[in-house]
């Protein structure tokens, strides 16, 4: 436990230093959590490097007798993981440029207008939520077959997009509600177009908004299955979730393959966020939001 | 100049364009006849099968074939919704067993009359599937031709422990408790005579049979025999495995069976043949695998027999007949059934073949684990094809689970399983007829059109009126409600007709609008379970969002202030983010393991608690579902709220702590409120999500072990759906679980304005 005086974390102060208890506390309670966060996680890690696919073990031990990276080195040699990986990255930056984009956009609508349906729009967009995922299996089938998209990543695409944007509109939506008007009316004053006053002036004060979005569409494209089974029809064209699912069998699943494949899989999602989380630190956008 | 730029600027982004497009089509141009294959082949099985795809490519230029692995659940629903629409893949390869609902469902082709004369005279009975539809119960049509017989459970014994495998179940008992070894005495046996998963019926078949029982009534049959007094014995017989002789652990699910065997701590296991190339080729010292015929039954003289079920090819009906895919897959098909390929997977998979000429073959004969399996495969019986099965099976399970956990007698066991198999076959093979609801429903249907156009009327003369005013609003959000209504509307209206619909198994493609049924089903059937599943649901979405918040924003504020490595934290919190949650959430059922499981282990050996029967108990095991689900989905909340507090400026801070006003007060007239637009959408869609999560409850509780008791109403629907094709009720009920999220949005809406926002 760090018992160390307090200090400033290179961002800016919140004010005087903090008491050095109410900082141990901290630590204390952040530490308490990482471990349960990661806990399970090396368990992932462990049936990754675990010999004789086993799921269960009968011990704690993190790293099993005879362990062995095989399951990896097999990832790469006997499977096209990272034709994968790459169909995964191509899609989910995809979605996420189309839903941050929409979003911002519709978000910002929602936000500052008072136009004629929105608020049925704004029910209509969470109403899509609403239904539960099981019985769209077959509608979802017919209408990807209607809109030719079978074994399209435009298929993909569309259909993130959709399931990522009723989110992230409420959500830009509710960043923007926290941003002064006053600060347009001024920019507006000074002869800027809607347009230019909200690219210029309010989208730069959306930023944690903005990021938020980025992860949330990132990761649904990321980690989206079952509309990709019934679009996707060849292996070549699989990304990361269909990928690992193929290591999945009723009483014979590849757990090995399995589990290294979840430890590599969420790797880059740790970089994207990692990239995308110093926005989310102190500091960096507040001075914009002094009135 | 300055036009060239723009040229070159425009062109390049021209051709980007045009790539990005390509790229996202995924187009290609074949010339070839393309045939599409979804199998449910595993991993080892799936590089022979490339070989020989290859080679069939080969030899036949003009096809090409492209394989799809579909796991067997998802290629049968798959298959389901995709021959529904009038596509899917020309053929489907996996076991026999869906093959009744598929007939009935009118979904797969007749693959007789394709071949040349003798052909399929080489074949084993057992290996060709001949099904007749119910209204030309002559006409039988060949649904399946099996290329290798087997799926069916044997006895591994370690041979380091048991010198020779028990010929009778006294040998077998005798030999069981020899092994069950509890070398420190604390009650806890180290290492188990015998395992086997004792979850799923299927594992119970060998018992039943032995003892002379049958699921149905007779071979053909599909009347349910469940409560008879050969029934009872065998269950008698394998509770007291368990509570006489003690030598089969507490709790074994599927994976704590393999795994106490794979590490020396089971002396045997009863599993079936996909698993027996794990225990041969495991390379540790402990284990020496050797595989078994189960033994005979002292009481009965009976060989304890596994069910054993074909493997094949089937035809989508959906492929046009003359046409040259249906050509190309009867080539493949007799290509893939043939003998020498056969051999391939007999040699190289130790699988069982469909010839009859190979099964002297040499490679079986010479060989200790395929002559076993052969063996076995003589004492098994045929698994029944028909739909019912899965009622059977669903109707086994809770009952069977109830037995080991201790909660009932054998008795009693056998009259639910009988009684809920009846009825689950009774509600499965249910034809509902339109009644006079229909009308009012056409009434009220009219009703809501006429006032919808109404309504709509008026409010387009508002939006004509409102088009100046706000168009660069329309224009801002019109393409995001085009994404959104663009994939939603369709399947919505279509799930609507549905659930006033008989669609079901019977009824599978001439379903029609039959009226209010599947709704009074859901609020009045029989044995409905709907309002104790309501209640379950309720819970669980309540504590799991109410923890999600709370410890988020706990994380988030405690982040938010100046900590050193915030960096370094803050990654590693959102782990349970990052990692696909379905591995991490059968993590965490093995954690919850009563005997091995991290959480009890931890519990006991450091803390001294007593150890909780987390998985064995109704509202243990929905304690860990939340437990699970709450681990997952903090991190979203943490990541919110950490953006949300970027947008607080600081100066309120610095005034409060001016005033001396206490850091609590702060969070509660500060943080929080100023947080509320950010976090009030993350809520509402959270309570959505959660309600509607049926991940993480089917994992940890295994589908709602204990007893079918661990459910939240959208795994119901889904149980409805999948195992007894209830399509029309659990249309009905996901539109009563619509309305019930419609109704909590709208009010929590009201209540805390959250569409009103800056003022």
């Amino acid at each position: 436990m760090s018992g160390k005086s307090p200090r400033k974390d290179g961002t800016p102060s919140r004010g005087p230093r903090e008491a050095v208890w109410i900082t141990g506390l901290r630590h204390l309670v952040l530490l308490f959590f990482v471990v349960l966060a990661v806990y399970p996680a090396i368990n992932v890690f462990s049936i990754s490097i675990r010999p004789g696919n086993k799921l269960q073990s009968t011990d704690l031990a993190i790293f099993p007798e005879n362990w062995t990276f095989d399951s990896y080195v097999r990832l790469f040699t006997e499977e096209p993981f990272l034709t994968w990986m790459g169909n995964s990255l191509l899609v989910s930056l995809a979605v996420t440029v189309l839903g941050v984009g929409l979003a911002a956009t519709g978000g910002y609508a929602l936000s500052r207008f008072r136009f004629v349906g929105r608020n049925t729009s704004m029910l209509a967009i969470l109403t899509t939520q609403m239904f539960p995922a099981t019985m769209l299996l077959l509608p979802l089938y017919v209408v990807i077959a209607r809109l030719h998209l079978i074994n399209t990543f435009l298929g993909l695409l569309v259909f993130y997009t959709a399931t990522a944007l009723p989110f992230c509109l409420w959500q830009m939506k509710g960043f923007y509600d926290t941003i002064p008007v006053s600060m347009e009316e001024a920019a507006r004053i000074d002869g800027c177009s809607r347009w230019k006053t909200f690219v210029t002036v309010t989208l730069p004060l959306a930023v944690p908004g903005l990021v938020i979005t980025a992860l949330f569409s990132f990761m649904t494209a990321w980690s989206e299955y079952i509309v990709a089974a019934q679009i996707l029809q060849d292996e070549e064209m699989f990304t990361l979730p269909l990928g690992l699912k193929s290591f999945q069998a009723s009483m014979s699943t590849e757990w090995g393959l399995y589990a290294s494949a979840a430890i590599l899989v969420s790797i880059p999602v740790v970089i994207v966020f990692m990239l995308l989380s110093r926005y989310l630190v102190s500091g960096l956008t507040v001075g914009g939001v002094k009135e | 100049m300055a036009a060239g730029k723009i040229i070159l600027r425009d062109g390049f982004a021209g051709i980007l364009l045009v790539l990005v497009i390509a790229g996202l089509c995924g187009c290609g141009s074949e010339e070839r006849t393309r045939i599409v294959l979804w199998h449910q082949m595993v991993v080892d099985e799936r590089v022979v099968l490339d070989e020989l795809v290859a080679e069939f490519e080969r030899l036949n230029p003009d096809v090409r074939v492209q394989t799809l692995y579909k796991e067997n659940e998802e290629l049968r629903s798959g298959f389901q919704a995709a021959a529904l629409a009038g596509t899917g893949p020309e053929l489907i390869y996996g076991p026999s067993d869906p093959m009744g609902a598929y007939m009935t469902m009118g979904i797969v082709g007749d693959l007789s009359p394709h071949f040349e004369d003798g052909f399929l005279d080489g074949f084993t009975p057992r290996s060709l599937t001949w099904l007749a539809d119910e209204k030309k119960p002559d006409e039988k049509m060949l649904v399946q031709i099996g290329d290798r017989v087997g799926n069916h459970l044997a006895l591994v014994y370690n041979r380091n422990l048991i010198e020779n495998p028990p010929q009778t179940t006294d040998e077998l008992i005798a030999l069981a408790i020899e092994n069950t070894v509890d070398a420190d005495g604390d009650g806890k046996p180290e290492q188990y005579g015998l395992v086997w998963n004792f979850i799923e019926p299927f594992f119970a078949i060998p018992f039943l049979t032995g003892h002379g029982a049958w699921v149905f009534e007779a071979e053909g049959s599909t009347v349910p025999a469940l409560d008879t007094p050969e029934s009872v014995a065998a269950m008698e017989f394998i509770k007291s495995l368990q509570s006489e002789h003690n030598v089969v652990p507490a709790g074994c699910d599927y994976e704590t069976a393999d795994a106490l065997f794979k590490s020396g701590s089971a002396a045997m296991i009863i599993n079936g043949d996909w698993s027996w190339g794990g225990y041969l080729s495991l390379e540790t010292p402990d284990v020496d695998a050797v595989i078994a015929p189960l033994p005979v039954v002292s009481s009965t003289g009976i060989p304890m027999g596994p069910m054993v079920a074909s493997k094949g090819y089937s035809l989508n009906v959906n492929v046009a007949e003359e046409s040259v895919e249906h050509d190309a897959a009867i080539r493949f098909v007799e290509f893939m059934t043939s003998e020498p390929v056969q051999r391939e997977f007999m040699t190289r998979l130790k699988t069982l073949p469909s010839r009859a000429s190979l099964l002297d073959d040499p490679a079986i004969t010479n060989d200790p684990t395929l002559l076993a399996s052969a063996q076995q495969m003589q004492n098994g019986r045929a698994m029944p094809v028909a739909a019912e099965l899965r009622a059977v099976w669903d109707s086994m399970r809770p009952p069977y689970q109830e037995l080991m956990g201790g909660g009932i007698s054998a008795d009693e066991a056998a009259e639910k399983m009988q009684s809920s198999a009846e009825n689950g076959i009774r509600l499965m093979n249910q034809q509902l007829k339109p009644d006079a609801s229909v009308w009012l429903l056409r009434l009220i249907a009219a009703f809501a059109t006429a006032g919808l156009i109404f309504w709509q009327r008026k409010s387009f003369h508002a939006f004509i009126r409102d088009w100046d005013k706000n168009r660069f609003a329309y224009f801002l959000i019109g393409p995001a409600l085009l994404v959104i209504a663009a994939t939603i509307i369709y399947p919505f209206f279509y799930n609507v007709v549905l659930s006033f619909s008989n669609m079901s198994l019977r009824n599978f493609q001439d379903w029609q609008v039959t009226g209010f049924q599947n709704y009074g089903e859901v609020f009045a059937g029989a044995d409905s379970k709907f309002y104790m599943i309501l209640l379950k649901t309720l819970i669980w979405t309540a504590v799991c969002v109410v923890l999600h918040v709370s410890l988020g924003l706990l994380l988030a504020v405690t982040l938010n202030g100046p900590v050193k490595g915030k960096a370094i934290y803050r990654v590693l919190l959102i782990l349970p983010w990052a990692i696909p949650a379905y591995i991490t959430a059968l993590t965490w059922r093995g954690m919850f393991n009563l005997d091995y499981g991290a959480v009890n282990l931890i519990a006991t050996k450091w803390f001294g608690l007593p150890a909780v029967n987390w998985l064995g108990e109704e509202y243990n095991a929905l304690a860990a579902c939340i437990i699970t689900n709450v681990w997952l989905g903090v991190p979203f909340m943490m990541v919110i709220a950490l953006g949300g507090m970027q947008g607080i400026p600081q100066e309120l801070y610095e005034a409060a702590r001016i005033d001396r006003v206490s850091r609590w007060k702060q969070f509660r007239h500060i943080t929080l409120p100023m947080l509320k637009p950010v976090l009030l959408p993350a809520v509402t869609l959270g309570t959505i999500w959660t309600f509607n999560n049926l991940n993480v409850v089917w994992l940890v509780s295994n589908a709602g072990e204990p007893a079918d008791d661990t459910h939240i109403l959208v795994s119901y629907v889904y149980k409805a759906v999948f195992n007894l094709y209830q399509y029309g009720y659990g249309a009905a009920l996901s539109m009563v679980i619509f309305f019930m999220l419609l109704i909590f949005s709208l009010l929590f809406l009201r209540k805390t304005k959250a569409t009103e926002g800056v003022t």
